[in-house]
């Protein structure tokens, strides 16, 4: 009996090629993570600014998946529901095994029928491996068996309560605008006036005593908002990601014809692009830069982004609950006469320095801001999995299940310190849980 | 009326030979482009090219006379015994090659029609800058016409190559040969014998590439799995496992089990002619040197064969993949 075994037809064996190809953009690892019920399929970037996850629907996505938890061992995640299996794996591998068999269809009389995957982890036999079968037409096999590495996954948490802005758009839409962005810029600069979006791809100017390092480069794509399929978008916000993350994405949701989704607060709070398309669903968190911090060129103090940023965030938060209730009020006015700033600088405690805020956003010439702040922030938004602590559980269960109650959780109280990893969750006034509570008990709210 | 001097330079060349189609030759060829030097054998039959790598694979790639339009080979006459054959020279292949597709065979009709007519005009025919006519010799199948000959041992192989009124002429320089042996496989002691179709082998190798493997271990058997591929990596590993459907393996001759490894590299280094060869047959001896015969559908009709001899990796008791670079001459008999 293997710990997980599940079948894909040749359309999932293409999916799964599609998901490892986006992936492989993120990280040269892929994390893989199986559940009761489904499959996650996760990658995280170096810098950790950019977290890309695919969570694969048991029914749906697999002809056959079997998820025996009682084999599965290590995870410390005591009994029944919270038992998963957690690995690891080069994504080159994995690319070369699912590598582009849409191909072998039409040329190939041996072309894959089916594939059957299992996790071979029993003491008495080779351990660490997953090996996948291809099933191909007379009676051709083609098996691998890939070695990879138990490990713990880490899951980037997302608030969704605290994302006041949203809008969706067909990916195919997005696509055909990333076709214009240069292929050298490197910052995508997303902002919306008047009821119009731009998309500003650029490039900053770097030099070196007298030597042009980069040549600036700015592509700006603007669209009425009657052209997504959903905008709620905070008027002037400027909020930036990397092109690179952003193309990746765009390309991957069009090969599922998808529509994305994208949920942001403001600069500096993770942004999450989503969709879900054949059983698939699709989540990416990034990591925003942007210009509230002002003109300062080096990392502004830990004290100062909290002073400013998370009372605008609570304000949020207790309004609502859903993530979409929130109406951005600005969204249908005219663009305010002159106000150069974003609109949070109507918070009175800010200490950003005012400053006008044109695509792109200058101020961001920083390269440290593409990072997460190495301080406090780190455990609080890139959750790391303690599997001692039921807690993260629940914490990625609530992204994973877009679950309103736990998507009222604020991660972003000034007051939760750094440790224990979840401390927002055991303060959190909204919450109806205990952090005690058994696990059984949760899962039963949610009715899975 | 002619001299004897003239005589001299005129006696009947050792050989002589016309190709209508110099991208047969260059495709057959390109097959066993896995070293730059190769071997020439002339014989009544035909060419005879063979390459050889670290004397532990070779590629013969075999030109038979009928794919010439013309085909002469005049041994001298006072050693005109019936098994006579000129000693084989070596030329470098890959110069060979470049000739062969000097004027373009992967297409370029642009490539002169564009020129000033200086060009054309060497050959005596008249220049035809235009836009390609109804009789031109691309139309006609009649591009890249091909002349071969090799006027006596040490002299050089001299090419001439007609296309649209342009003539290249390229004298290769022989060389002496460096081995002699080819890599013997007992016809009489043949281990086992698959013919399939192969393109299903070029799948195969391509697949176990994805471990980025030191050896391929090849293993038949009368039961199932009938005939297997694998290789492993640091990645991991794979197998690539063939049924016994008559559809997928033609002829399935194994008596018994065998077990064989390779350098993965060299039999990657046939896959061109896997990829264009409709046909292969794999035989290997008792001993394990392993035989792929190709058989290539040649442009125009008619096959042509190419073969690739490997010698096994001596099996040993629990041998690891770090050993997989020990001297691999001693393997050779």
């Amino acid at each position: 009996m293997h710990t997980l075994s599940f079948s894909l037809t040749l359309e999932g064996v293409v999916r799964i090629h599609d998901g490892v190809l986006c992936l492989a953009k993120f990280s040269e690892v892929v994390s893989l993570e199986a559940r009761k019920d489904k499959l996650i399929l996760t990658a995280l970037n170096s810098s950790k600014s950019a977290y890309a996850s695919f969570s694969l629907d048991k029914t749906v996505f697999f002809e056959k998946y079997n998820f025996n938890a009682s084999q599965a061992k290590s995870q410390q995640s005591t009994e029944d529901t919270g038992a998963r299996f957690t690995c690891q794996l080069y994504n080159k591998a994995l690319l070369s095994v699912f590598k582009g068999r849409l191909g072998d269809v039409r040329d190939k009389d041996t072309a894959v029928e089916r594939c059957e995957c299992n996790i071979q982890d029993q003491p008495d036999k080779t351990e660490c491996r997953l090996i996948v079968k291809m099933l191909c037409r007379h009676g051709v096999t083609k098996t691998y068996k890939l070695t990879y590495e138990s490990v713990e996954v880490m899951h980037a948490l997302f608030n969704k309560s605290a994302a006041k802005n949203t809008w969706t758009i067909g990916a195919s839409t997005l696509r055909s605008f990333a076709e214009y962005f240069g292929t050298k810029t490197e910052q995508l600069d997303i902002s919306s006036e008047g009821g119009r979006a731009t998309f500003t791809s650029y490039t900053e100017k770097i030099m070196n005593g007298r030597d042009v390092l980069k040549q600036p480069l700015q592509t700006s794509i603007t669209v009425d908002s009657l052209d997504f399929e959903d905008f709620k978008v905070e008027d002037q916000l400027h909020i930036g990601i990397s092109v690179k993350d952003f193309k990746a994405i765009v390309t991957h949701a069009e090969t599922l014809k998808a529509s994305i989704t994208a949920l942001y607060s403001f600069p500096t709070r993770p942004m999450q692009l989503s969709y879900h398309e054949h059983g698939m669903q699709c989540e990416f968190t990034l990591m925003t830069i942007g210009d509230y911090r002002g003109n300062s060129v080096t990392p502004a103090p830990a004290a100062v982004r909290q002073g400013s940023a998370a009372p605008a965030e609570r304000a949020t938060s207790r309004q609502s609950t859903v993530q979409t209730a929130v109406q951005p009020k600005t969204t249908t006015m005219p663009p305010p006469s002159q106000s150069l700033s974003r609109s949070f600088t109507r918070e009175p405690q800010s200490q950003r320095t005012q400053r006008p805020s044109p695509p792109p956003p200058k101020a961001s010439l920083d390269p440290q801001s593409l990072f997460l702040p190495a301080d406090e922030d780190d455990d609080r938004i890139w959750g790391e999995r303690i599997y001692d602590n039921e807690q993260d559980t629940l914490g990625w269960d609530a992204s994973a299940n877009n679950d309103p109650i736990l998507g009222g959780r604020r991660s972003d109280q000034e007051s939760s310190s750094r440790l224990p990893p979840y401390p927002a969750w055991q303060e959190d006034p909204n919450s109806r849980i205990a952090p005690t509570q058994k696990i059984a008990e949760i899962r039963g709210l949610f009715g899975d | 009326m002619a001299s004897a001097n003239d005589n001299a330079d005129n006696a009947a060349p050792l050989f002589t030979a016309v190709s209508g189609s110099a991208r047969q030759l260059f495709q057959l060829l390109r097959c066993i482009n896995f070293v730059s030097k190769s071997h020439v054998q002339i014989t009544k039959e035909g060419l005879r090219f063979t390459t050889e790598e670290s004397q532990v694979m070779q590629g013969i790639a075999f030109l038979d006379k009928a794919l010439f339009t013309a085909y002469t080979y005049s041994p001298p006459a006072h050693e005109d015994t019936e098994d006579f054959e000129p000693a084989p020279f070596q030329i470098s292949l890959s110069s060979l090659l470049e000739t062969l597709q000097i004027l373009g065979i992967n297409e370029s009709k642009d490539r002169w029609s564009n020129r000033d007519s200086n060009y054309n005009g060497i050959n005596g025919f008249s220049s035809r800058g235009g836009p390609t006519g109804a009789f031109d010799n691309r139309i006609l199948g009649m591009n890249g016409i091909c002349r071969l000959s090799y006027a006596a041992a040490g002299e050089p192989l001299c090419i001439i190559l007609e296309e649209t009124g342009v003539t290249t002429t390229c004298n290769l320089v022989t060389y002496e040969p460096e081995f002699q042996e080819e890599i013997p496989l007992q016809k009489d002691a043949i281990a086992q014998k698959i013919i399939m179709r192969a393109s299903w082998l070029h799948d195969a190798i391509n697949e176990l590439s994805s471990t980025s493997p030191t050896r391929l271990t090849i293993v038949s058997s009368p039961t199932a799995p009938y005939f297997t591929l694998s290789s492993s990596g640091p990645l991991g590993s794979a197998t690539v496992e063939f049924s016994k459907d008559p559809q997928l393996l033609e002829t399935f001759q194994v008596p018994r089990r065998t077990v064989n490894t390779y350098k993965y590299s060299l039999i990657k280094g046939a896959s061109r002619a896997m990829a264009i060869a409709s046909k292969v047959s794999i035989r290997n001896d008792e001993q394990g040197v392993l035989s792929l015969q190709f058989m290539i559908e040649v442009e125009g009709g008619g096959f042509s064969f190419v073969d690739f001899r490997f010698v096994p990796f001596i099996p040993e008791e629990g041998e690891g993949e770090e050993e997989s670079e020990v001297g691999e001459a001693e393997r050779f008999e």
